[in-house]
């Protein structure tokens, strides 16, 4: 510096700015062409940029996000979208009886009723019809899906008068969702009077027969929680010690059912035979709420798992127990093949066990079961057929097959435990009334269920705003949303089976669009990773492109204030 | 050939003696071992399971003894038959003989599966195929989910099914290989799971992780497939072998102590007449006596009784045979009977239910030998050449037979990234005299079925078939290119080599009905493997030209040229001017009260 100083000492300098820097010469100012072409160029390049490499970088960098419908999602969850309400449909036969005193009748049972009825959900309404008719094709045709605009018939009540009574009884049928009320002549309500005695025990009875379900409906509805008032303590808990063992609902159920014994025999059973006497016809009651296959399997050599606690010999049972906190750890499913059947759907497991005779018979020690049930997995039974002694010194051993009449109990018991598994609630006696019930039960459940997966996806969508929402996922919203209205729109009309046609599709839908494999799998780029791509480009040629656009800028300004000054 | 036929194998007579006399029961089990010594202190075992379900209730998912798993994984991957097979090792056909089970029951090393798919096109089976590998994968614990198309083939002529199929069904026979797989107990404990008595019970008892994967050879395998009686009706039949060729000496270590220590100087017998035979040189004599041992010291533990599923009709209650002379010394537990066969080599043993069997062997000098056949062909395989771009691949076939030829299909699916130049396909071959020559390849090669790689889509496939003259050795050659791969194509351990799965070699033999396998070993292919840091320095590299270059440009192009001295005054008034400008100033005044302290 001092020696360039020195070297240019010159008395023209112009420069005042400091003592150093005097003795300079100044260039003489650019030319106004010199200028416009370094502001085109500037402006070339920043249009270049602005125009062409941001849009590009925008579109490869950018994630597709269908838009979802997130407002009308969260009201489903939310509840806002709908209330789910069961009216029942009752039909009233009273085939002795005047048309009008029928009328009356029905009237003051349906006020009866509703005086009773404190879960404004479910409620039951009272019909008159000409008994002779609905109660031939009840037993069979109610659990079909209904003709499209008529609502289902949940229960036929017949009114039968029968002499010499004094106050009327009921008797259900245990095949067919018909309820026959005997009542004596004399208890025919009068129409003056406003309540009659035989109008109070129809009330009484209906309501008895759909106390549970309406419980359960109330305990789906309120969210587990607190169910209704009336409510029995005792039911209550039988209510969510069901739902909580229930499997989840599913289009379709694998039963497999394993025979499995420590030793080398029994390695036959009658199981064809079996499965068509017992399983068969049930499934079949079940078809409209599911789909089943069953397969099976005999697996010998099936030691308990050695962490398992042993059976003990107890002397006052004469009979080797389990105790009931070690049942858990019965089922060995580490060495036993007891893994799920391929296909869609759940796999319900229903073990039979035959003990090794060495340690016959195998009971609970508690309660000295032979059953019980692994929720939300299956169940297990204990079958200790009787041994034989072939030899004359040999211990004794198990029959080798196991014939029908053996497997008779445990297959009675695995049907139970089916229905159990499935969440059929434990009254009313008859069937049809109980599948009837797990209808409405599963709707209902199914449809907050996939209501609420609607709000999940709702949320996890805002939270994750670098998750990439394919058009697949918009349509099966879409779906979802207007198959859950169907449902909706079913329940409130009365349509159970239609209702849970819809429900069913509205859960697979919700499922498949939130178990997406394109959302789960979101690109990661760490920041780390980002720079380090980004960098080495966009730093070398970003700065001379700012300095410049700031250089240029700055020129611009001073030039107007310059301008501004001079005029 | 004739001495092959002459001794007539045990395998292929025990084949075709329970194939005829009780394959047809709706449902039944059997179980066999053999037992045979084998040169060079070796045992071979080979184990045989067998049961069939009927197709009723197979379709009806009623199982048995057919296992559970398995047979809905068929159902859902509409697989008619399927084979599945486990390998590890080398088969010494030079001193070993011919292959157990004429090498129908092993694969190549590593994992190999073929199946008959039912499906209306090509599409839909090689969907079906995919399913079915998964689902294996899971069942097996092996990698059976990356056999994907690049290693999926169609062979031609290569495979015939064993099975009785309807006209119906549209089979589609796809084929899969994983030479790298390295199968282990992983894979033994689920087989044993498929087997009716799980290795509780019968000779299944004897399989011991340790042992099995211990051993010189051995191969697993799984077969599948339905099998129809003349009056139509059909079971399916699963069957289960397991063959290994085990060290005596070796499995005699016992487990507490595995570490092989070397003979004591007073117990080797060595060679007196060699000139060079001191207390501290010895030549070892081989051992003229055959080694004694015993199940239990073999396998580890003693055989548990029989499975009692078997059902005891001729053949199948003797489920043990060992295959040594007659004049043998063989010890057995008291319980059970031991039956001499008429061969003078072969003797059964019929076992007591639920009783332990043990048989041993004491060493005794070997006078007469079990005569072991010679294999019908010797083939070997090797890539040649060097460099990481092209290489070269060697066949040789060895004719051993003075007086026929032989015929066969050979059979070999290479991996994409080994493009083969089949142009370069050259033969010599090296007769009786031992004279080296030249012959177009057409001369060795009677037909050729060859389907090119697609990158990253499908292998090649490459089906001969060959005929080899009496008593010469016929080399084929062909040239091969390597391909580079993508950065993310390759493993992690890049630089061992890429598996190149073995070829198989079908020898059309029709004196006996009985398809003769023969498998080659597995090759390591090594491909050029590039510096994994190559992408960031890729980045960097372009990123810096592109900066240079632009920067030199943009530069030109808005910067103004001024002389030397203008630019000294100009550089005053920007920014970096002054701050050097106020940078000396404030060093002048540092100064000035630096000499005022002075």
């Amino acid at each position: 510096m001092t020696t360039k100083t020195g070297d240019q000492e010159s008395p023209q300098a112009s420069s005042s700015q400091g003592d150093q820097l005097s003795v300079k010469r100044a260039p003489p100012p650019e030319t106004p062409a010199a200028l416009q072409t370094r502001f085109r160029v500037i402006a070339a390049f920043w249009a270049v940029i602005i125009f062409l490499g941001f849009p590009i970088w925008w579109k490869t960098t950018s994630i597709y996000r269908a838009s979802l419908p997130i407002e009308e999602m969260v009201d489903w969850a939310d509840g806002k979208a709908c209330r789910p309400v069961f009216p029942l449909d009752i039909h009233l036969a009273t085939p002795s009886m005047q048309s009008f005193e029928a009328q009356h009748l029905l009237r003051t049972t349906q006020h009866t009723l509703d005086d009773l009825n404190e879960f404004a959900a479910h409620h039951l309404r009272l019909k008159l019809t000409n008994g002779t008719t609905t109660a031939v094709h009840n037993g069979e045709d109610n659990l079909e899906y209904p003709a499209k605009e008529t609502a289902d018939t949940a229960l036929t009540v017949r009114l039968l008068p029968q002499d010499g009574l004094a106050s009327p009884w009921s008797e259900l049928h245990a095949a067919a969702t018909q309820l026959d009320i005997f009542y004596p002549p004399s208890q025919v309500p009068v129409p003056s009077s406003s309540n009659s005695p035989l109008s109070t025990f129809i009330a009484a009875e209906l309501q008895q027969l759909y106390g549970e379900e309406k419980a359960t409906i109330a305990h789906i509805l309120s969210g587990n929680t607190a169910g209704l008032d009336s409510t029995s303590p005792q039911l209550a808990e039988d209510i969510d010690r069901r739902l909580r063992r229930s499997m989840k609902y599913a289009e379709t159920y694998h039963l497999s059912f394993s025979l499995f014994t420590p030793g080398s025999e029994p390695s036959s059973w009658d199981i064809e035979a079996a499965v068509k006497e017992y399983v068969s016809p049930l499934l079949q009651a079940l078809s409209p709420i599911s789909n089943f296959t069953v397969d099976t399997q005999v697996q010998l050599y099936a030691n308990f798992a050695p962490t398992a606690p042993k059976p003990e010999y107890d002397e006052s049972e004469a009979a080797w127990t389990l105790k009931k906190e070690g049942l858990s750890a019965f089922v060995n499913a580490a060495e036993w093949p007891l893994n799920p059947s391929i296909g869609n759907g759940p796999t319900i497991n229903f073990i039979l066990y035959v003990p090794d005779p060495s340690q016959s018979p195998l009971i609970v020690k508690e309660n000295r079961a032979s059953s019980w049930i692994v929720p939300q997995w299956g169940g297990v039974f204990l079958l200790n057929p009787p041994l034989s002694n072939t030899g004359e010194q040999s211990a004794p051993s198990n029959p080798s097959h196991l014939s029908l009449d053996s497997l008779g109990p445990a297959f009675m018991t695995f049907s139970h435990q089916l229905l159990t598994l499935l969440g059929t609630p434990s009254t009313p006696a008859s069937l049809p009334l109980r599948l009837q019930t797990s209808i409405r039960i599963r709707a209902a459940s199914l449809l907050l269920s996939a209501s609420s997966t609607m709000g999940s996806l709702a949320r996890l969508t805002k939270s994750l705003p670098s998750i990439p929402i394919p058009a697949t996922v918009a349509t099966s919203v879409s779906t979802t949303l207007s198959h859950l209205s169907a449902s909706c729109v079913h329940l409130r009309e009365g349509r159970f089976g239609a209702a849970l046609a819809s429900a069913r599709v509205a859960e697979t839908e919700a499922e498949r669009s939130f178990f997406e494999k394109s959302m789960v799998g979101q690109v990661y780029f760490p920041d780390e990773h980002k720079v380090a791509v980004y960098l080495p480009l966009l730093g070398p040629i970003g700065v001379p492109l700012v300095v410049g656009l700031l250089k240029e800028l700055k020129r611009i300004a001073a030039r107007r204030k310059a301008n501004g000054a001079a005029s | 050939m004739t001495v092959l036929s002459l001794f007539s194998l045990p395998f292929v007579a025990l084949i075709l003696s329970l194939w005829s006399s009780s394959a047809f029961a709706s449902s039944d089990y059997h179980e066999h071992l053999l037992l045979q010594p084998l040169p060079q202190s070796s045992l071979l075992a080979s184990f045989n399971f067998r049961s069939n379900t009927s197709q009723q209730s197979f379709d009806q998912q009623h199982f048995r003894y057919l296992p559970r798993a398995l047979g809905q994984i068929l159902q859902h991957a509409h697989t008619k038959e399927l084979h599945l097979r486990f390998t590890t090792g080398r088969w010494d056909a030079e001193s070993w003989g011919t292959r157990p089970w004429n090498g129908s029951k092993e694969g190549g090393t590593g994992v190999e599966l073929w199946a008959w798919i039912d499906a209306p096109d090509d599409e839909e089976a090689f969907a079906k195929w995919i399913t079915l590998t998964q689902s294996l994968s899971g069942l097996f614990c092996a990698s059976l989910n990356f056999v994907d198309s690049t290693r999926t083939t169609r062979p031609v002529v290569s495979f015939e099914p064993a099975g009785d199929h309807s006209a119906a069904d549209q089979l589609h026979l796809l084929h899969g290989t994983l030479p790298g797989e390295v199968v282990c107990t992983e894979n033994l404990t689920p087989f044993l799971k498929l087997l009716p008595c799980k290795g509780k019970a019968g000779i299944s008892s004897l399989f011991d992780g340790h042992k099995l994967f211990d051993a010189a050879w051995q191969s697993m395998s799984v077969d599948i497939q339905p099998v129809c009686s003349a009056d139509g009706e059909c079971v399916v039949q699963i069957e289960q072998t397991v063959d290994m060729v085990l060290d005596i000496d070796r499995s005699k270590r016992s487990r507490s102590n595995p570490i092989p220590r070397p003979v004591p100087n007073e117990q080797l017998v060595c060679d007196t007449s060699k000139p060079y035979n001191s207390d501290d040189t010895c030549y070892p004599v081989e051992k003229t006596s055959e080694k004694a041992w015993s199940l239990a010291e073999i396998f580890g533990r003693s055989l548990n009784g029989v499975c009692p599923l078997t059902d005891f009709d001729g053949s199948s209650d003797q489920s043990v045979c060992l295959r040594v002379p007659h004049e043998r010394g063989v010890f057995i537990s008291e319980e059970a009977n031991e039956i001499k066969k008429d061969d003078g080599f072969t003797r059964c043993f019929k076992l007591a239910p639920s009783v332990p069997f043990d048989l041993s062997i004491p060493q005794q000098p070997a006078n007469t030998e079990v005569p072991l056949d010679e294999p019908v062909l010797h083939a070997e395989r090797t890539i040649v050449g060097h460099g990481q771009e092209r290489g070269g691949m060697r066949i040789i076939f060895g004719n051993p037979s003075n007086t026929s030829a032989v015929d066969f299909i050979y059979f070999e699916s290479l991996p994409w990234f080994l493009r083969p130049y089949i142009h370069t396909l050259h033969a010599t071959i090296t007769g009786h005299d031992g004279v080296l020559r030249e012959v177009p390849a057409s001369e060795i090669v009677k037909e050729t079925y060859y389907r090119p790689a697609i990158d990253r889509e499908r292998g090649t496939q490459l089906e001969l078939a060959l005929s080899v003259p009496a008593a010469s050795t016929v080399t084929l050659t062909y040239d091969f290119e390597k391909a580079i791969l993508r950065y993310t194509e390759y493993p992690p351990d890049a630089n061992r080599g890429f598996n190149v799965a073995p070829a198989v070699i079908r020898i059309l033999d029709t004196a006996h009905n009985v398809p003769i396998y023969i498998r080659s070993t597995s090759l390591l292919l090594q491909l050029p493997t590039p510096d994994f840091s190559m992408p960031y320095n890729v980045i960097i590299l372009t990123s810096t030209v592109i900066a240079l270059a632009f920067g030199t440009i943009f530069n030109i192009l808005v910067r103004r040229v001024v002389s030397l001295d203008e630019a000294a005054a100009l550089g005053a008034q920007t920014l970096k001017g002054r701050i050097l400008g106020k940078l000396v100033a404030i060093r002048d005044r540092l100064r000035g009260k630096d000499t005022k302290m002075d």
